[in-house]
């Protein structure tokens, strides 16, 4: 039981009262951290899958472990915030091999192949960058101290994983050819899969409580901005298309094709000529997951199973 | 709704936080412009240039963490020794390349020599004390 009401608890987060313990919390704010959580945690844990089998396509011994050290901290991230999870009354057993696949709250874009090295960097430019982009914004915004804490080492590991996606992008667009063919491709598919994953415009939000408990500080569109605002430069920097630009007199990124629109995942082909679509038809294709949902999980969770009988002594 | 804004980068990195887009560059943002005449004391010049380069994945420099064993000038050429915090460090090729960018900006600079020592390896004792206090506000333990 709180020692707040929930008028209460909303009142003194907005007047910058840091939340520390169960005790601090109503159900409404557990609530709406248990779903910011889940969600942090459940797409850092994807991550780990989706980048691992993509790092076989890395050049050298010295690549493999910068790939593998990125991989090393979702990981360690998931871990954090599946601990923090287990502080407000969850199992992170669980979570993490308790879950059918598509139970897990990971965006869409993680549920996507990445079938080559070029694919890799761009989710390190691109999704890393969302990723840190949220991630900034909680940390300076949230009322919930233990996670305001915990963020400060993972969005410093974070920059790097930005910066390799940044350093390779910039030498595969260099080397022209057929790498930078592969690079524009990865840019196709990934900058309006990022632009997606940030989720529906504010005009159209459903209210969460999360701005109310101050879980976060920025809005779906601003955050959208944000992301558009470091993306797109690096694109032109590099001579990569992407389909978005600043409009002066709107003062802000605006989007070159119809959003939202339909999303081929076997062609991995935005349908932009067939104009934009519905929200609720976008949440219908994240609710029947991507085509490597069911792998990636099977991947994180598969060998779960026979050593933790062996360690039982329940071994067949 | 009140937010706290910190203070965000302009240009390229555009609307991320500024300790993001500093770290992310090596420092380069940051990096002072290079000096107008050869320095009396080049050797101090080249640590003071190496005290802007940052490490990739904590945001202290390259000497307070302990990476630069020594500094020698030649003339014109300036080599570095320098190790890694492990043999599999994956940031070695970042951290070379961000001490090359740095010293090759200084005109009276002509080569950079980069010569990698291991023995004695790195431990984190090696943190200087400024060192260690960024990182305890910073929130990491060493």
């Amino acid at each position: 039981m709180s020692r707040f009401t929930d008028e209460e608890l909303k009142q003194k987060v907005q007047e910058g009262y840091m939340v520390e313990s169960l005790e601090d919390m109503t159900e409404g704010y557990r609530k709406a951290l248990r779903v910011q959580l889940t969600v942090q945690a459940d797409t850092e844990l994807m991550s780990a899958p989706s980048y691992w089998m993509a790092a076989r396509h890395a050049p050298s011994t010295n690549t493999q472990v910068s790939a593998h050290a990125i991989i090393q901290d979702e990981l360690a991230h998931a871990n954090i915030a599946y601990r923090l999870l287990e502080d407000i009354g969850e199992s992170k057993e669980q979570l993490v091999y308790g879950r059918q696949p598509h139970e897990f709250k990971h965006p869409y874009g993680f549920d996507q192949p990445l079938d080559n090295w070029a694919e890799l960097v761009v989710a390190n430019g691109f999704f890393d960058r969302a990723g840190i982009t949220l991630l900034s914004d909680v940390y300076q915004n949230t009322s919930y101290a233990p996670l305001k804490r915990a963020l400060v080492k993972i969005d410093m590991e974070e920059t790097f994983h930005l910066r390799h996606g940044e350093v390779w992008m910039r030498r595969l667009a260099k080397a022209g050819g057929e790498a930078r063919e592969l690079l524009q491709k990865a840019v196709d598919w990934m900058f309006p899969m990022t632009i997606e994953w940030f989720g529906l415009p504010d005009d159209l939000k459903r209210h969460s409580g999360q701005l109310d408990y101050r879980l976060k500080g920025l809005t779906n569109d601003q955050l959208r901005q944000v992301w558009m605002a470091s993306t797109v430069p690096l694109c032109e920097e590099l001579g990569l298309h992407a389909p978005a630009h600043w409009d002066a007199d709107k003062e802000e990124y605006v989007l070159e094709y119809p959003f939202p629109c339909q999303y081929d995942a076997v062609e991995k082909h935005w349908a932009f000529d067939e104009g934009e679509i519905s929200w609720d038809a976008v949440f219908e294709r994240w609710k029947g997951r991507g085509p490597m949902n069911e792998i990636y999980v099977e991947h994180v969770q598969r060998s779960r199973g026979d050593v933790a009988k062996w360690l039982d002594g329940k071994a067949a | 709704m009140s937010t706290t804004a910190l203070p965000v980068a302009r240009g390229r990195d555009g609307g991320l936080p500024v300790h993001v887009s500093v770290h992310k560059s090596g420092g380069r943002d940051l990096w002072s412009a290079p000096l107008d005449e050869a320095p009396s004391d080049p050797v101090a010049a080249t640590w003071d240039a190496l005290q802007e380069v940052l490490d990739p994945e904590i945001p202290i420099s390259l000497p307070e963490l302990g990476l630069i064993y020594g500094v020698g000038v030649d003339r014109g050429t300036v080599t570095v020794r320098l190790t890694f915090t492990a043999t599999a460090c994956p940031c070695m090729e970042f951290i070379k390349e961000d001490i090359t960018d740095r010293l090759e900006s200084e005109h009276w600079i002509r080569e950079v020599e980069l010569v990698e020592v291991w023995d004695p390896p790195w431990t984190s004792d090696r943190i200087t004390p400024e060192g260690r206090a960024k990182l305890r506000e910073l929130g990491v333990s060493a």
